[in-house]
């Protein structure tokens, strides 16, 4: 007997995708997460350019992941080109960084992950039962949104952040005010990670897999770094990428693949938990240290439960920077020391490792290489969709019910389909 | 009671922020949701009806493959009115800024090799007037909050959508900034289309265009300032087209006459 699950555009994510699995005599013959997004073929287009010109629209990958694609081009450019990195400049940055994991990620979990758990087409859908969440959880985007406003000038696709520096600093009174709304919400966001917490997830897709991650310097907690940690403690420098991450092309999909030693693997808010979790502290630690579990290692549905744990770090973290910004002197801006060379930068977006590296030969790109979270997360995203489609069928689920189980493992994912179409081996002039 | 409006919200090719900004008005959102009847919006819903007539269909992102092309005119079918949402959708936006030079096949080839794909047969990036035609436009990338609301807001209520049609420059002085290009910078302000603000030059980062080309741009006054300025005649062209897509096309010929 054949079963085909079919699902054609999926809903709640962000981009084109779609899921195609054939179930015949209880084997799992094929499984694809399709990308239809069209290719844009940005790293084509970055050949020839001056780095600012490169900052102002590798941006426009992703309007969900703008700030992490604007400071990981930027510390891609100032590693290649020598730049000075100033104190207060490598904090605002920091600040601005925080403010989009906190807007992308409420956005996530709660209107586009939560309805499904909670049994709701939509987020705007749970407003009559569960009001006070809905609005509490928009408070919290609007201001990751704000964060990003103030710091680069518009909260989509802002220009005020780039090498060198920033074109203006926030005041003291926009800091403060960042500093006095991030300990509003602490008490919500903290109280958030219950609601999700209890959430029963199923374990018919588990498999240990491996995950990935920055690993930012000092033994910090944080979301960019020069190393990339793995969960079996492994440390690589972010240089290597390629030599690790090895990628290919597949023809259902405009978006490439990644396989680490031959395997796939995830990246993304519960893979950072589970490398550097245990750095966390403050109330972030603590709910990492209750929840905590070792079917984190093997289920990628509690991503979203990570991603809560993360926005209290968040919350936390941004009242800190706040405190160190507000005593730092205002630099002058950074030029460039060389005009030739190549820099790798890495990056946790708020899906995962993103990676941008440039080369540079008379101050104009020679080389371009994007890799984006999404799709260092298809190989596995298709791995679970094979688990749960052979579990399900297995206990007798139709067709239907399928398709619902693997929608809800897309969006735990999150992916972010805009960003997994623009990557590309190394292009060359 | 009178039939709320029936609206689709759809998206192509491009990063998703003109959607994304819908979803980023948090105050707004729940009203939004109660005075339109939404029939389609997979960024947000999962109850999305393909079949559905819609009174407006908002069209995110430009035309990347013969799929879209296909879905594009089959939304003209099924809408009233459609409206071109934001710059993808409007001019190209930055896939388009090397449109019609020709070596789109050789740079198809520089990211994926010779691979081959059953997804879709993907094409140069194109807006969509070239296509269907547009009733009305947004412009943005991404449109600011109060122009997009008011704009959706009037398609509502059956009218046309305003937009801001005075360049950035003038919103830049209404801001009491310094001018940058006196300061040596190359702004695009005084070609580009208004709404946004003004937030870069405000930033004191020089305007990069991305609303796309107002119409009473004049490229070649700009061009012959950025000149007199030292920028040389690539670069200032370069820039002219990041984010001019379809529309500077046309211009580039007697730009490039004019340079010399």
């Amino acid at each position: 007997m054949k079963k085909i699950i079919e699902v054609k555009h999926l809903a709640r994510v962000e981009g084109d995708g779609g899921i195609y699995v054939e179930i015949e005599n209880d084997q799992v013959k094929k499984v694809q997460m399709n990308i239809f997004e069209g290719p844009r073929l940005i790293e084509a287009l970055a050949i020839g350019k001056l780095p600012e010109e490169v900052i102002s629209f590798t941006p426009r990958i992703c309007a969900i992941c703008t700030v992490s694609h604007k400071n990981v081009a930027i510390r891609s450019i100032e590693r290649a080109l020598k730049y000075k990195e100033d104190k207060k400049t490598y904090f605002a940055r920091e600040l601005m960084h925080l403010g989009e994991i906190i807007e992308s990620h409420s956005l996530h979990v709660f209107a586009l992950a939560l309805p499904d758990y909670l049994g709701y087409p939509n987020v705007i859908a749970m407003v009559d039962k569960y009001e006070d969440v809905v609005k509490q959880a928009l408070n919290l985007k609007k201001f990751g949104n704000k964060v990003m406003q103030i710091l680069n000038g518009k909260y989509i696709h802002g220009e005020n952040a780039t090498a060198g520096g920033f074109g203006k600093f926030p005041t003291e009174k926009e800091l403060l005010e960042i500093k006095k709304e991030a300990e509003e919400l602490l008490p919500f966001s903290i109280a958030a990670t219950d609601i999700v917490g209890v959430l029963e997830l199923p374990d018919y897709l588990e498999e240990e897999t491996v995950f990935i991650c920055c690993n930012p310097a000092d033994n910090k907690f944080g979301f960019w770094g020069d190393e990339l940690i793995f969960s079996n403690g492994k440390v690589i420098p972010s240089k290597k990428y390629k030599e690790n991450l090895i990628e290919r092309t597949v023809p259902h999909s405009f978006a490439k693949r990644s396989l680490y030693k031959g395997k796939p693997f995830t990246v993304g808010a519960l893979a950072r938990l589970n490398c550097i979790g245990d750095r966390l502290k403050k109330e972030a630690g603590k709910k990492y240290k209750k929840y905590k579990n070792p079917r984190w290692l093997k289920n990628p549905l509690f991503n979203n439960l990570a991603q809560t744990i993360e926005m209290i770090y968040c919350l936390e973290r941004i009242p800190e920077l706040v405190d160190i910004l507000l005593k730092l002197p205002t630099p002058e801006f950074e030029k460039p020391a060389k005009k030739r060379g190549r820099g790798v930068g890495t990056v946790e977006a708020p899906r995962g490792l993103l990676v941008h590296d440039y080369s540079f030969e008379d101050g104009y790109v020679t080389n371009a290489n994007i890799i984006t979270p999404t799709a260092y997360n298809l190989d596995d995203i298709e791995k679970y969709f094979k688990n749960s489609a052979f579990n399900l069928n297995k206990a007798g689920k139709n067709e239907d019910e399928i398709a619902f189980e693997l929608e809800k493992i897309v969006r735990a994912y999150d992916p972010c389909i805009s960003c997994a179409t623009h990557l590309v081996k190394v292009v060359k002039k | 009671m009178k039939k709320k409006p029936t609206l689709g919200i759809y998206g192509f090719t491009g990063c998703a922020g003109c959607q994304l900004s819908l979803l980023d008005c948090e105050d707004e959102l729940i009203d939004l949701f109660s005075a339109a009847d939404i029939k389609v919006f997979y960024e947000a819903m999962s109850n999305n009806d393909d079949e559905a007539l819609v009174d407006i269909a908002l069209v995110e992102g430009s035309i990347n493959t013969n799929k879209q092309l296909d879905e594009l005119k089959e939304i003209r079918e099924k809408a009233k009115v459609l409206v071109a949402f934001g710059s993808c959708a409007n001019h190209g936006c930055v896939q388009a800024m090397a449109l019609g030079d020709g070596k789109w096949e050789q740079r198809f080839k520089q990211v994926y090799g010779d691979a081959k794909f059953t997804v879709a047969i993907p094409r140069e990036a194109q807006p969509i007037h070239k296509f269907v035609k547009v009733d009305a436009f947004i412009p943005g990338c991404p449109p600011s909050k109060i122009q997009m609301l008011r704009a959706i807001t009037q398609l509502l209520f059956g009218n046309k959508p305003t937009y801001t049609n005075s360049p950035v420059c003038l919103e830049c002085k209404f801001r009491e900034n310094e001018c940058l290009l006196n300061d040596g910078k190359l702004c695009l302000g005084p070609l580009t289309m208004g709404g946004c603000t003004a937030p870069c030059p405000t930033h004191n980062t020089p305007c990069i265009g991305c609303w796309g080309i107002i119409e009473e741009a004049n490229h070649i006054a700009e061009l012959k300032l950025l000149k007199e300025k030292g920028f040389k005649t690539e670069e200032i062209i370069r820039r002219f087209r990041m984010f001019g897509g379809s529309e500077i096309v046309e211009k580039i010929e007697k730009l490039l006459e004019v340079a010399k």
